[in-house]
């Protein structure tokens, strides 16, 4: 084997798709041949550098919640509830039961477990953080903390990502909680203008605390809840299916003007 | 096709579902094959409507992954690239060195090392040859296997180990300092 015809097969060798005759002639030809065993090193080095540079890079959220509003994509919605038992009437009966069932169920479960808002046992993670009780592993590349928080629940979520360079904060870390049962990212923002978590997970506006005051953007259709818990406050909105909460010590006008600059509309 | 009766939810559904759990790697391979983010955006959504719209062709159990990534490639190929919205080696070169110019406080020593790196192997995959581009993304970007490839570029898989060789050679040409002294061993 002449080392030009070592060097394709030392690619596929290197992506562990050379098998047979021509894996044992490389190997071979490589035992003898320092050159090659050179361009083996070079490749392997390239091909790690190559694919480490590519992990990092994922969809931004702002592409994720394009896709999941476009019509085009996304599955016709079905139709209305009405518009159902007006084509199959039949179905009326096991609604009925079924509407019983709704009722009662949610009733009972109320009463044997009382549900804990989810809103304000994530911000126990920031007084946990305030308290030192909580050690986050740092960086100061922001695409690593959004990169580390999505690879952490395989890509189901992302992030916010929001950019709050105008208030002196950026982005140092990222941890992944899971509370009733639902992950929720928190993204943790740091700088001259103090600390910032920005908590991210699938919910609903019910997931705001009862006694939250509700803020409503008339222009955007949106609405913020506005709550504190000790020293911190936070801002709840909803972005399509994804819930962000925005918590810091800094006042709540303030708070509430940051959160309602950085919302998208749904 | 992809069907699962019981839980009544359509096949435009499960794919959608799953498709979804590919985002990252379409946004990664389209990046690499686009002008710039805006272009990446839109042959990503594009590849979404694309495979929605033919989710019924979709086997169920098959690669999904790889399916998405043919519909992702072929969209570039057949339609988008003859746009002339996808970058040239001159363009490339421009916007690697103007990104560079823009960032004036870099950071520490290592973020602006691994900056520079990246910004090489962008400039890197944007000087090759389509050819020798396309099998590098889709084998090292995309983590596709070389059959995959083969029939995502519709030639052999010899062609593909080929193309791919050529690739790498010119890669280790263009981030030489990176990994280790080329001279050393040519002497």
């Amino acid at each position: 084997m002449t080392c030009a015809e070592a060097e394709e097969l030392i690619t596929a060798l290197a992506d562990g798709e050379l098998t047979g005759p021509e894996r044992e002639l490389l190997e071979s030809h490589l035992h003898e041949c320092a050159h090659c065993r050179a361009i083996m090193e070079e490749e392997n080095a390239v091909r790690q550098k190559v694919r480490s540079h590519s992990a990092l890079l994922s969809a931004p959220a702002p592409l994720r919640r394009k896709i999941l509003a476009d019509e085009r994509i996304l599955p016709e919605p079905m139709p209305r509830w009405w518009e159902y038992f007006w084509l199959r009437p039949g179905l009326a009966g096991g609604a009925f039961i079924g509407l019983i069932l709704a009722i009662a169920l949610p009733t009972f479960f109320a009463l044997k477990t009382p549900r804990e808002p989810l809103a304000a046992a994530a911000l126990e993670t920031y007084a946990r953080f305030a308290r030192g009780e909580l050690s986050v592993e740092r960086t100061e590349n922001p695409k690593e903390v959004v990169a580390q928080l999505t690879k952490a629940v395989g890509g189901e979520l992302h992030p916010m990502g929001y950019d709050f360079s105008t208030v002196d904060l950026k982005p140092v870390a990222g941890l992944v909680r899971e509370i009733n049962g639902r992950k929720i990212l928190i993204a943790i923002y740091q700088g001259p203008g103090g600390t910032l978590f920005c908590y991210t997970f699938f919910g609903s506006e019910a997931d705001a605390p009862a006694e939250a005051a509700r803020f409503l953007d008339s222009a955007r259709r949106m609405s913020f809840y506005a709550f504190s818990q000790g020293k911190v406050n936070a801002v709840l909105h909803r972005e399509g299916q994804i819930i962000c909460i925005l918590a810091s010590e800094m006042p709540m006008d303030d708070l509430l003007a940051l959160a309602r600059s950085k919302a998208q509309k749904n | 096709m992809f069907r699962e009766p019981k839980t009544g939810r359509s096949a435009r559904a499960m794919v959608a579902e799953e498709a979804l759990k590919h985002l990252d790697h379409l946004y990664r391979v389209a990046f690499h094959l686009a002008k710039d983010p805006a272009d990446t955006d839109d042959l990503v959504q594009e590849t979404f409507t694309r495979a929605l719209a033919g989710s019924e062709q979709f086997t169920s159990g098959s690669n999904i992954k790889a399916w998405l990534t043919r519909i992702l490639y072929n969209f570039f190929f057949d339609d988008y690239r003859r746009s002339k919205r996808w970058f040239s080696t001159e363009h490339a070169v421009e916007t690697s060195l103007e990104d560079r110019q823009a960032d004036p406080n870099p950071g520490p020593e290592s973020q602006a090392l691994k900056k520079e790196l990246d910004e090489q192997i962008i400039a890197g995959l944007r000087q090759m040859p389509e050819e020798f581009r396309a099998a590098m993304v889709l084998v090292d970007i995309g983590d596709l296997a070389y059959d995959e490839v083969a029939a995502i570029l519709s030639c052999p898989i010899g062609t593909v180990r080929s193309r791919l060789s050529r690739a790498r050679k010119l890669m280790r040409q263009y981030l030489s300092v990176y990994i280790g002294d080329k001279k050393e061993r040519a002497e």
